[in-house]
């Protein structure tokens, strides 16, 4: 009974809303619609299963990890990404069953395909196996998630899936990748067409790794110094990179979330910058982006930009979609901007920003204590606002 | 604008659709037929959103599959007459 209640709380404390491209039903608001606004969901059956410690969102599917460990996916299912047994679309939040008897620890959701990674160290993938980018040792999809063998022997700590590549990150450091390797986002010194099996990633031997991520054909890893490293597609129009390559060694970096074309990188400071960021309005008036300043003197690297239009406010949270970017604001504000062709701004429209633009929720609270959390797939965004209520929250989160 | 240069063995063959598939960034596919890279089309376009591609590939290898799947069907005439002999 207690416990009843006690859940009963907890679920009052999140609030979750979606908006952007959902003609695969991405947005979890049970249609099959473009939203141009930040719709709040109601999902009972997912917040069944504790509050929501992360999201993952991929090319048009998504994934949620709960408090408790359980993971419920949605959107396009084609190629058996959401890991239900079957290759289809599903509209509403389910339970991946397979994964019933684990606690996952960390999730990713890349282009079609999907990694889950246990509290035990173990690595499971499912979704497009084409490009080899489940690292089976075969070019196979599959419904369900499987348990990648080659790391039986290892620890698995996070697993990061780009369009049609993974990479790995294994307690004591290592990095691995597989899957498509054309652009360079394997990090291995002979570029590789594509690998079905984990392949060391060269070059990060000697680095202290703490996180990777991975987004269309680029791949990057944050060291215990701050230090971003990035391989693979070369960003706003540079060669690309076969081997991890160190960006400005002075910045420290928190955080980094990568586009299509685009990266993000939240520095020590709150600051934001960003990698191509000529490219990231491409698809926006090309001139209103000339303006932005440089950081980088060389430019065989990838050239930094300071994100216009922030005017020194900290930010703590960004994302960032195939096109568009998110971030979430020291005092609370969810501010987006890129392309918004399906609404993925959230601002009410399909107009293209090239400054940060604030997004409103609703309904609206004047919460101090509550926390937003941003999450960008392709061409939508989910925003997670959280009333850290519970002291046991705060330390989860 | 062209969203990207793509080239065709980079694309995949798409039994149910027809066509060759690429992502487009919106989360839907871009697409081109074999009848429109025959016909020497190189722009595949997104049935979702205003993004298009540039495929890249050699309209010579099309044609010749064309002319291949022609003479399939010419084979068995041709090979009459080499049996009789």
């Amino acid at each position: 009974m207690e416990e009843a209640k006690r859940d009963e709380e907890e679920s009052k404390q999140q609030q979750i809303w979606s908006w952007g491209a959902g003609t695969e039903g991405q947005l979890g608001t049970g249609k099959l619609e473009d939203e141009y606004l930040p719709q709040l969901l109601h999902l009972p059956f997912l917040l069944s299963a504790g509050s929501i410690s992360t999201l993952a969102c991929g090319g048009a599917h998504a994934i949620a990890l709960t408090s408790v460990g359980k993971v419920f996916t949605w959107g396009r299912g084609t190629t058996g990404q959401l890991g239900h047994g079957e290759m289809l679309n599903s509209l509403h939040p389910k339970p991946v069953s397979s994964l019933q008897s684990y606690v996952i620890t960390h999730v990713s959701a890349g282009w079609s395909h999907s990694g889950f990674v246990s509290d035990t160290g173990l690595l499971f993938t499912c979704g497009d196996g084409s490009f080899g980018q489940l690292g089976l040792g075969d070019y196979r999809s599959q419904s369900t998630p499987v348990k990648v063998d080659y790391f039986a022997n290892n620890f698995v700590n996070q697993i990061a899936c780009g369009m049609r590549h993974s990479l790995v990150l294994l307690k004591g450091n290592q990095v691995y990748g597989f899957g498509s390797g054309k652009r360079g986002q394997l990090g291995c010194r002979d570029k590789i067409k594509s690998v079905n099996l984990p392949q060391v990633t060269c070059g990060l031997e000697d680095v202290q790794i703490v996180s990777i991520s991975a987004n269309g054909d680029h791949s990057a890893a944050i060291s215990a110094d701050g230090h971003l490293y990035t391989w693979g597609r070369g960003f706003a129009g540079a060669a690309d990179a076969n081997l991890p390559q160190l960006s400005l060694s002075s910045l420290r970096c928190t955080n980094a979330a990568l586009g299509w074309n685009h990266g993000l990188l939240l520095t020590g400071d709150e600051e934001v910058l960003m990698l191509g960021g000529n490219y990231h309005g491409g698809l926006c008036d090309l001139e209103k982006t000339s303006a932005v300043k440089h950081r980088s003197a060389d430019s065989s690297r990838a050239t930094l930009n300071e994100v216009i239009g922030l005017d020194g406010v900290k930010v703590v949270k960004i994302a960032a979609g195939a096109e568009h970017s998110a971030l979430v604001t020291v005092d609370g504000a969810i501010k987006t901007w890129g392309w918004g062709e399906h609404g993925q701004l959230g601002l009410g429209n399909t107009i293209d920003q090239t400054i940060p633009q604030t997004v409103s929720l609703s309904p609206d609270i004047q919460n101090k204590e509550a926390s937003l959390t941003v999450y960008c797939g392709s061409g939508f965004t989910f925003a997670i606002r959280s009333l850290s209520v519970n002291p046991d929250n705060i330390a989860r989160n | 604008m062209s969203y990207d240069d793509v080239e065709i063995e980079d694309m995949e063959w798409n039994e149910e659709l027809q066509a060759f598939t690429y992502p487009c960034p919106c989360g839907d596919f871009f697409q081109i037929t074999k009848d429109d890279l025959q016909l020497g089309e190189e722009i595949a376009r997104c049935p979702s959103c205003s993004l298009y591609i540039t495929v890249v590939y050699n309209q010579e290898d099309f044609l010749r599959d064309k002319d291949k799947s022609k003479k399939k069907d010419l084979e068995p005439a041709k090979q009459m007459p080499i049996s009789v002999a």
